[in-house]
């Protein structure tokens, strides 16, 4: 095995007697509130095996955890089930008590009476309780059937790979190379930078895109632990945590690989393109998107604004194009959704393009045709006061009563129901029609698919918990970092690295990583190799079939293997197992939840 | 005073909110030693108060008190609580921060939090961590789960009747604690101090905080609770259960006239959510939000307004010029609409919620390490595009809401970027 996976996980069961601690959270009335908690740490008290049962406001607390300890010292549990949320936010706060108690962390199950029971059932409050108690019969059933587990080590590259050479992916890699880690740039384009050259001036600081641009990758290219490689297309990605290949093409043709510890997706944004028609887009060249303006405004002499041999003597600004798209007023996306999300930074980026447009042809007038203006970083107030001031007319329109455009040879008549002008329908001509488009996630399908990494309704990569794991990806050793998440602004982007950079770090602290043990473990007397799983096996060499003692069996890799348990529903023999879930513990955990 | 403690570290992060947690934790877990100081009693800052947190409406508990207890059980993180940072002096590379322990008045090795001395303190006190709604008692554990679980006296209330001396098991009680002096030297500093809301009594139209019946964000957190004041929602005044309620937007943001010109980025959520939370424990009420520009721009926000507006909330485009109350303490709230009907109307509501807007805590300059403020004092970035926390003091980060208002997901991902900026310059030393 080339990726010198140590395998520790003992088998051996966990010897003494067990004495079963069960502890019923009230989630701070989340659960209490509807379930009857003391009857179901009353009902687990008598429950066959266990030692002690008992119900605390926030078992998650200090306090909580410290209950479990001292029950630990004082009675001897060794198994504990926790009833309460969902194991995703605390079995983990859970696995730490016991093993800081000294008892091994996988004798622990998480029972989710928040999700599954109080906040399902709140109107039956007598049946929540008895599924409560059904649900934590069923825990202290499985509990008492498992195995002391040990986590797989798998030594990790310390190196990481940053999928994008934008703003996003030249912090990620500054900050992992900070704290003395290897980092490697794979970008697509010729060139790093991403869209800040594109940008014109930023706000609020009023530097130049480009010249932000120019900074960050002056940055990268004298910090000696940085590897950039422009021009790179990806074409495989493959391995797991610790262990990632990353395959590409270099611009001459040439194939290369990349291998890493942790990936930081760094793949950003595309601006959202309207269709054709939307807004007169695409028709006559007088519709044009923000971030064409900008662009063009950068290259246009100050004086007279002149556009496609035409002067401009007035301007519309269009907000929410393509963002806040509402059901049934909307056209929806290619894949058949709305963007129903808001682009974060499209207001203050309008606002900050008419005050510029001001300062250069102050004899333009300016329409701001928007919804609510959300002008919400520290200085971008100030965009929308100076607009104000210098006369850009702002009306309002609500989601349903959307601007309609009719454009001809002269120009553009919008129409907008005004509700500041309390629902007037205003009518007034411009020559110019600028689309304030939203952000969309660039396409990274391929990636995506190969790494089954997560996206939101929003198609934006989702991280696993907005508060508790920001930037982490359901796939361990997978990060986000800036727009690839969300729309963000250029400091946000900053933060957003940085802290995907931090991250990476804490997981390739240590040389060897571990992995939850939870995997395929085969009974070798019990298979007869019969060949159906390997072809179940959605994780390439995670399954295959090998020799044991001579006879043809099943071999599973632990490291490759993510416990999904296809292999188990296909066995014949029920030789294969995930361990920590068993056959075993589901019988049991069924027939507890069957038993009148 | 007690003899000098010293601590040596390598970073200091002062304050210990989510941002100051998330940063303590995000070093740490890098194999950097951390000392926080934090100077209230218990580490958890404002969101430990808070009931459920936008979008998710995961409760505030259910996320900070796990981050509290990794601090706690940290084996490279120390928590002064109860602490304040009297100075930083920077020496070469070195920063010393002279910390003070404020006397509990009880011997922390040896008290086992029983609660016998709350139990039996007969002097009541207004509970600032329930927004002065509940009482608590002389000496206390500050809250449910404050960590750490020990009592903190009040002197200037205290009777001296000696009941909780005589109740307490370990017989650890010390009226005659004085403040105790700890040296910290640290590598780096993280500013983490994070934001107080504006005052009740910023803007005079809106009552100075004399009417009852309107109430601060925070106060309205903890009426949603779990553990709140009243274990349900009832209005200060008579304890009735409001069947109108309104929220005031931009009461202490965007307003020029009390010099708080920015918008705080958080209270729009904040209102829909508590409006959200509300419709759920009084199925019945109205529930109103007085606007001018609804802000939901975050991950999931706009989704999250747009289901407060199909539950039936009601987003009224208006401004809100004065605020006075009728004989029975009922808000009266006169409004100039900006959709509908133009005359100015007067609204009456049973509560009304100030939705005030976030200032500074602290001043970040004030340790005299080259750190700047803004015009607004909110701690300014050296380079804002390049980085998210570099300040202009060397060695001197900051993380949150020192730096300007921001939501918690917003403050953890920046915390985590403070750290690493901490880390890389620990590193370059």
């Amino acid at each position: 095995m080339d990726e010198k996976v140590k395998e520790e996980a003992s088998k051996d069961n966990y010897r003494q007697e067990p004495k079963v601690g069960v502890y019923v959270c009230h989630c701070g009335g989340n659960i209490s509130d509807i379930i009857d908690v003391k009857a179901v740490a009353a009902a687990l008290a008598k429950y066959p095996g266990v030692t002690v049962a008992r119900e605390y406001a926030f078992m998650c607390s200090s306090n909580g955890q410290d209950l479990i300890t001292e029950d630990i010292k004082t009675l001897g549990v060794n198994r504990t089930v926790v009833a309460a949320c969902s194991p995703s936010l605390h079995e983990l706060t859970f696995r730490g008590v016991l093993q800081r108690a000294g008892v091994n962390p996988y004798l622990h199950e998480h029972v989710n009476i928040r999700e599954q029971a109080s906040w399902v059932h709140k109107l039956d409050k007598a049946g929540a309780t008895a599924k409560a108690i059904k649900l934590a019969q069923a825990g202290v059933e499985k509990v008492l059937r498992k195995d002391a587990l040990n986590a797989i080590r798998v030594a990790a590259e310390q190196r990481v790979a940053v999928i994008g050479g934008g703003a996003a992916g030249m912090k990620a890699a500054l900050a992992a190379a900070g704290k003395g880690l290897e980092a490697v740039i794979l970008e697509k384009t010729p060139r790093l930078g991403g869209k800040l050259p594109e940008l014109g001036k930023m706000y609020p600081s009023g530097e130049e895109g480009a010249a932000v641009a120019k900074k960050l990758e002056d940055l990268v290219l004298a910090e000696k632990k940085i590897t950039v490689h422009t021009g790179a297309e990806i074409d495989f990605v493959s391995g797991f945590v610790g262990n990632f290949k990353i395959n590409f093409k270099k611009p001459d043709g040439s194939s290369a690989q990349v291998k890493a510890g942790a990936i930081v997706m760094a793949t950003g944004y595309e601006h959202y393109k309207p269709y054709k028609g939307e807004f007169g887009y695409g028709e006559d060249g007088t519709v044009l998107t923000l971030p064409a303006f900008t662009a063009l405004m950068k290259k246009l002499p100050a004086g007279r604004l002149e556009y496609g041999g035409r002067e401009i003597k007035s301007l519309t600004l269009i907000h929410c194009v393509g963002s806040r798209q509402v059901e049934g007023v909307h056209k929806p996306q290619a894949d058949g959704k709305i963007n129903d999300y808001c682009s974060r930074v499209c207001c203050t980026a309008a606002l900050h393009a008419a005050n510029q447009l001001k300062e250069k042809y102050p004899g333009v007038r300016v329409y701001d045709v928007y919804r609510d203006i959300r002008a919400y970083g520290m200085k971008h107030e100030e965009y929308y006061d100076k607009a104000s001031k210098d006369g850009v007319l702002f009306m309002r329109h609500n989601e349903l009563d959307q601007p309609v455009v009719v454009s001809d040879r002269t120009g553009h008549t919008v129409k907008v129901k005004d509700v500041l002008t309390w629902g007037e329908e205003l009518e007034f001509k411009t020559d110019l029609l600028v689309l304030v488009t939203g952000m969309t996630p660039a396409d990274i399908s391929l990636i995506k698919s190969q790494l089954k990494l997560p996206s939101g309704a929003d198609r934006f990569l989702q991280e696993v918990h907005p508060k508790l794991r920001p930037v982490e990806l359901a796939n361990s050793g997978i990060f986000v970092a800036g727009a690839a998440q969300y729309p963000m602004d250029s400091t946000e982007v900053m933060a957003s690295a940085g802290t995907a950079a931090a991250k990476a770090a804490i997981l390739l602290a240590e040389p060897d990583i571990p992995l939850e043990p939870f995997v395929a473990v085969v009974d070798e007397h019990k298979c007869t190799g019969c060949g159906l799983c390997p072809p179940e096996c959605s994780y390439d060499g995670a399954l295959m079939m090998g020799e044991h003692n001579g006879k043809k069996v099943a071999v599973v890799n632990p490291a490759l293997c993510k416990g999904c348990g296809a292999c188990v529903a296909v066995c014949p023999t029920r030789a294969i197992n995930v361990a920590g879930w068993t056959l075993e513990q589901f019988d049991a955990m069924v027939d507890a939840i069957a038993k009148e | 005073m007690k003899t000098l403690e010293k601590i040596e570290v390598d970073a200091l992060v002062v304050g210990s909110g989510i941002a100051g947690l998330q940063s303590a934790l995000d070093l740490a877990d890098q194999g950097y030693t951390v000392a926080i100081v934090e100077k209230n009693p218990s580490i958890g800052g404002k969101m430990i108060s808070l009931s459920k947190v936008f979008p998710t409406l995961d409760c505030a508990s259910c996320i900070t008190t796990p981050r509290m207890a990794s601090v706690s059980h940290h084996p490279r993180i120390q928590a002064l609580t109860y602490s304040t940072v009297d100075g930083i002096k920077r020496e070469g590379k070195t920063f010393t921060a002279s910390v003070t322990r404020k006397p509990r008045y009880i011997d922390e090795k040896e008290c086992i939090s029983c609660k016998r001395c709350e139990e039996v303190c007969p002097v009541y006190l207004p509970d600032e961590y329930e927004q002065g709604m509940g009482a608590k008692k002389t000496i206390s554990i500050p809250f449910t789960n404050a960590i750490p679980q020990y009592p903190v006296m009040h002197p200037e209330h205290c009777i001296r009747c000696g009941a909780c001396a005589r109740a307490c098991p370990k017989d650890c009680l010390e009226f005659l604690q004085e403040p105790a002096p700890v040296e910290i030297k640290a590598k780096a500093v993280i500013l983490a101090t994070g934001y107080e809301t504006t005052p009740m009594t910023a803007k005079k139209q809106y009552g100075m905080g004399a009417l009852p019946n309107v109430i601060s964000p925070m106060a309205a957190e903890r009426l949603l609770a779990p553990h709140g004041p009243y274990g349900r929602v009832l209005r200060p005044s008579d304890g009735m259960v409001p069947g109108s309620i309104a929220y005031v937007q931009c009461a202490g943001s965007r307003d020029k006239s009390i010099g708080i010109p920015y918008c705080s980025r958080v209270c729009c959520m904040y209102a829909i959510k508590q409006a959200i939370l509300l419709s759920g424990s009084l199925p019945i009420a109205d529930i109103t939000i007085y606007y001018m520009d609804i802000r939901a721009f975050g991950k999931g926000y706009e989704q999250f307004y747009n289901n407060a507006r199909a539950m039936g909330i009601n987003f009224v485009k208006a401004k809100v010029a004065r605020i006075t109350e009728d004989d029975k303490h009922n808000p009266i709230v006169r409004i100039e609409k900006q959709e509908g009907t133009s005359a100015p109307e007067e609204v009456k509501h049973e509560l009304v919620v100030l939705s005030q807007g976030l200032v500074p805590a602290c001043d970040g300059t004030k340790f005299n390490l080259g750190v700047g403020n803004n015009d607004f004092g909110f701690v300014q970035l050296s380079d804002e595009t390049s980085s998210s926390a570099v300040t202009a003091g060397t060695g001197v980060f900051a993380a949150g809401t020192v730096k300007g208002p921001r939501d918690i997901p917003d403050s953890v991902v920046d915390a985590g970027a403070a750290a690493m900026e901490a880390a890389a310059y620990i590193r370059r030393l």
